[in-house]
């Protein structure tokens, strides 16, 4: 079979092999410059961060304002289940942003001042849901994190940029007073 | 043999007069010491090398710069692949082998460590599909059977993530390993590799019944499909292999009914739409049957009465009992045909499990009107009864070879 390397051209397929990942894990990396580069950025407001244990040393865990919302804002047909991939609407309102609708399908159009971001359904009770963003670890330098730790409860003001096909990443957290 | 069997035994031969001294010594010399524990020395002290160095870097990574964290990624990458392939070309297969899949671990932990490195959140599964292909691709390139391994693990590990942290299932993770792997494995059976790959595939199946939230049985037609490749592999032991995890699968899913069947607590997550399910199965079963019937292997047909659907009876007791009618016609046409084979290992196998079923079928009918005093004597002689009989006819069968004329 041609598809089965031979030995003669086995050095040729390794090195392409090996390079294809070393290439790949650039592009990662190069799709977290342009998630920055052309993504556009939301504040979102945290709860209380409380002092964690030394085990988690490299990173916050962070509960967002949009972690938990009323179920009012889920108005599709269908209940939601639990690990449903969802699409939140979300609107400055005050130095954060607020969530205004969830999704069950990606919306086509929205108003200009609403940003899409993507969430996963926790849980739902009677009156609310409760989402998970994938953005709920902040991985910092130890000496941030125990800086960030010794305050004491505090809340956060969390800057994420959400790339035009979807994609997110924390830019920056900024203690708020 | 091996050289243990000589240097222990050998002088008991040379005294009883069967070989001479220097037979002994020319034996021993065809067995040369193996002396692969001498290398291991240099290797685990590289390895603790290698853990210190691994530790100072984890307890500094996230105050080391970008370009540095970055750097380390890539380079722990290429110099596994780039050791591996040097110590596979001085002859140290194991040792080199061992590097190359060392290097596809780091892949996949470079490509989630670089995605925490900006906080890029677990989007899609694309970056752990890449893993999974650079598996095929390097599991082909040297034809390991490690790699394999690994990238059915991978596989496995890609798919539980996708379903369980973004829920939802990829289809082209699935297709992508179902074919490359299978298409591997068809072209160099093996037996071992056989019974990995279709652990893999069945884990994956299963969660893709989760995904979809359909009947639990729908999960047996992709595990009969599995198995039907199995019929289609011209060596059988490798076929055979394929064929093992479904066959456990089906037989432990039909043990649970006979056992919980009157609960019927889930029994609504067990019928499907029969026309449905019965043509898909149906469809299945030809495909299986071809196979058989193209190798000579027809008599294995009786497999499929594991796949009598007796979960379409109510809940309760028809239920339980259906399944036992299931698993005794199972095992009892698989005692037959060992015994018409007469092939040890099946006997032995099929005695395992037509005692088990008893067990079951002893509890599940006999627990509820009973006195369980009477219930353990009675059930004690039953099995007691049936390994001796079962025994007997495994002797009987045994016999033929057993009573080849001594030299």
């Amino acid at each position: 079979m041609a598809v089965l390397p031979t030995p003669a051209n086995r050095r040729v397929w390794l090195v392409l092999l090996v390079g294809a990942q070393l290439l790949f894990i650039a592009a990662v990396a190069a799709a977290g410059y342009a998630t920055t580069a052309y993504g556009r950025t939301v504040q979102l407001r945290t709860a209380p961060v409380n002092p964690r244990d030394l085990l988690e040393r490299d990173h916050l865990r962070l509960t967002y304002g949009i972690t938990y919302l009323p179920l009012s804002l889920w108005q599709e047909a269908k209940e939601p289940r639990r690990r449903q991939p969802v699409y939140v609407a979300l609107r400055a309102q005050g130095n954060a942003y607020a969530a205004v609708r969830v999704y069950e399908q990606e919306p086509r159009a929205l108003p200009s001042d609403q940003v899409i971001l993507r969430g996963w359904v926790v849980g739902s009770s009677r009156r609310t849901l409760r989402l998970r963003y994938g953005l709920e670890r902040y991985y910092a330098p130890e000496s941030q994190v125990k800086a960030l730790n010794k305050k004491g409860p505090h809340a956060l003001l969390v800057h994420v940029s959400i790339a035009p096909w979807g994609q997110a990443r924390i830019t920056e957290a900024e203690v708020l007073p | 043999m091996s050289r243990k069997i000589i240097e222990v035994e050998g002088p008991k031969w040379v005294e009883q007069g069967i070989i001479t001294a220097e037979q002994e010594q020319r034996l021993l010399a065809l067995y040369p010491v193996d002396d692969k524990a001498i290398g291991l020395l240099p290797l685990l002290g590289s390895l603790l090398v290698l853990l210190s160095a691994l530790s100072l870097i984890a307890a500094n990574w996230q105050d080391l710069p970008l370009l540095v964290r970055f750097g380390i990624l890539l380079g722990s990458v290429a110099g596994s692949y780039a050791a591996g392939e040097y110590f596979r070309r001085r002859g140290n297969t194991q040792l080199g082998m061992g590097l190359v899949g060392l290097g596809l671990i780091l892949f996949g932990t470079s490509i989630i460590l670089t995605s925490q490195m900006f906080q890029l959140i677990g989007y899609d599964v694309t970056g752990l599909v890449a893993w999974g292909v650079a598996g095929v691709g390097l599991t082909y390139l040297y034809r390991s059977r490690l790699l394999f391994v690994m990238t059915v693990a991978i596989g496995g590990i890609v798919q539980g993530y996708n379903t369980e942290a973004l829920g939802a299932f990829s289809y082209a993770t699935a297709v992508f390993t179902a074919l490359t792997l299978g298409y591997y494995w068809w072209r160099y059976p093996d037996a071992l590799l056989g019974a990995v790959l279709a652990t893999g595939l069945l884990w994956q199946a299963g969660l893709l019944i989760g995904v979809l939230h359909i009947k639990i049985t729908w999960f047996f037609v992709a595990a009969m499909l599995i198995y039907a490749f199995g019929d289609w592999q011209a060596d059988r032991p490798a076929g055979r292999a394929l064929q093992g995890p479904p066959l456990v699968a089906a037989f432990l899913f039909m043990l649970g009914l006979a056992i919980f069947g009157e609960a019927g607590s889930y029994t609504d997550r067990l019928q499907p739409p029969l026309l449905a399910y019965l043509v898909a199965l149906g469809a299945v079963l030809v495909l299986s049957l071809a196979g058989k019937k193209a190798r000579g292997r027809l008599s294995s047909a009786t497999d499929w009465l594991l796949l009598l659907p007796g979960f379409y009876l109510p809940a309760g007791l028809p239920l339980a009992v259906a399944a036992l009618v299931v698993l005794y016609a199972y095992t009892g046409t698989l005692l037959w045909r060992a015994h018409q084979e007469q092939n040890p290992d099946r006997v032995t196998l099929g005695t395992v499990l037509f005692i088990l079923t008893t067990a079951v079928a002893y509890f599940r009918l006999t627990w509820g009107f009973m006195n369980k005093s009477l219930f353990f004597l009675l059930g004690g002689i039953l099995l007691l009864g049936l390994s001796w009989y079962l025994r007997r006819r495994a002797v009987q069968t045994a016999a033929p070879d057993a009573s080849t004329p001594n030299p």
